[in-house]
């Protein structure tokens, strides 16, 4: 989300006081989906602050059958980054979907949005990222 | 998946990535469609693959130490005690108990209701409001206005039952009512209670009168009217009260 592993820890730490400010007020969260519903508020507050990504028209093809060979020759943090570059909400759509922690019903209520837009989303977040991945790994995409 | 409709489309585009159950029919539908399409496995792959990036990310060790109190951010029960004070599931509660009490009564009403109950009702308003300056002033035994209300009304079988017939009576009257008919009031001197005869509603159908069982009771405004029903005519006591104090004469039956 922020792109920045210091930021994300900050972030994390800082949640995870709040719920235990919470606890000792006696009004603990309800459920685990309050601790990625705070931190996002505070992931797009830092983000906010920060250096803006370029807005442009990002390039989008169709999935390619070697993108999962394309995809191992990433590391974590090209990912992270990629996504971090990303609008909202497709930027919290897409950590939330890979994080592969909830089912879209979970996504959609925790970022307020109808199944279309989430849909729609993740579907050219997909296509963005095989043209990107394309342009960065290209030897594998070129097999 | 071009073949699949949009709106199992949409629905595809949000599969789960990993072997899970769908959370839903509709998500079973179309993972069941798209899985028969090229470009679905295709789509499944590159999640997987993005997913496992995902979980590949490296850990800090000050948030791997902070994971091991993993308590410390567990969701927070509540216990039945608070959920049931919670303001919304109150409210729900007492629009229940509301629901389920006026229902009760209803149920209540129904139970006691008997042939002429809209017509009782009534002449117990008429009893809340009547005066003694209302009635002739007739002293004598209530048993023995029979044969007053058949001399001089023509009123036939307008008898009072036996538990009321030694009351000693203050006034009497007859009146027409456009729902009871020929009424006979009287007024008691005991506890100013006030009896009223009145004709039976009759059925539609045989145009017999229609009787039941017993006494049965009314309330209304703090009246209490006991009904019964002999030879097609409704006989009430009413009195300011509650049943309890009917019960005496009633027992005499």
């Amino acid at each position: 989300m922020t792109g920045e592993t210091s930021k994300a820890q900050d972030i994390f730490q800082d949640t995870v006081r709040e719920a235990a400010f919470l606890a000792a007020k006696g009004e603990p969260p309800a459920d685990r989906h309050w601790f990625f519903r705070e931190a996002r508020w505070r992931c797009l507050d830092v983000v906010a602050h920060g250096v803006q990504p370029e807005r442009g028209i990002n390039e989008a093809c169709e999935i390619s059958p070697q993108a999962p060979e394309q995809i191992q020759q990433l590391e974590p943090e090209q990912l992270a980054i990629w996504i971090s570059a990303a609008p909202e909400p497709q930027r919290s759509i897409l950590a939330l979907y890979y994080l592969d922690e909830f089912n879209y019903r979970e996504i959609m209520s925790m970022l307020g949005l109808k199944l279309h837009d989430l849909s729609r989303a993740i579907e050219s977040g997909r296509r963005e990222f095989q043209a990107w991945l394309n342009a960065t790994v290209p030897v594998a995409a070129e097999k | 998946m071009k073949y699949l409709s949009r709106r199992l489309r949409t629905l595809a585009e949000c599969a789960p990535i990993a072997n899970v159950k769908a959370p839903d029919r509709r998500m079973r539908t179309a993972l069941s469609r798209a899985k028969r399409t090229d470009d679905f496995a295709a789509q499944q792959s590159f999640d997987r693959a993005l997913a496992k990036l995902v979980q590949a990310t490296p850990v800090s060790r000050e948030i791997q130490e902070w994971f091991a109190n993993e308590k410390m951010a567990e969701g927070a029960k509540r216990s039945w005690k608070k959920t049931a004070f919670h303001p919304a599931i109150l409210a729900i509660g007492i629009a229940l108990a509301v629901i389920a009490v006026v229902a009760g009564i209803q149920f209540g009403e129904q139970m006691n209701a008997f042939p002429g109950t809209a017509t009782a009702k009534k002449l117990l308003n008429v009893a809340a409001t009547t005066r003694p300056s209302d009635l002739e002033a007739v002293e004598a035994e209530a048993g023995t206005l029979s044969d007053l209300f058949f001399m001089k009304y023509r009123l036939e079988h307008y008898d009072v039952p036996r538990g009321f017939s030694r009351q000693q009576t203050i006034g009497v009257r007859k009146f027409d009512d456009d729902d009871a008919g020929q009424v006979a009031q009287i007024g008691l001197a005991e506890k100013r209670m006030q009896l009223f005869l009145f004709p039976a509603p009759r059925d539609s159908k045989t145009g017999k009168p229609e009787e039941f069982e017993g006494w049965r009771y009314i309330q209304q405004e703090g009246w209490t009217g006991a009904v019964q029903v002999h030879n097609g005519i409704l006989f009430m006591a009413a009195v300011r009260g509650t049943k309890k104090d009917l019960a005496p004469y009633l027992a005499k039956q």
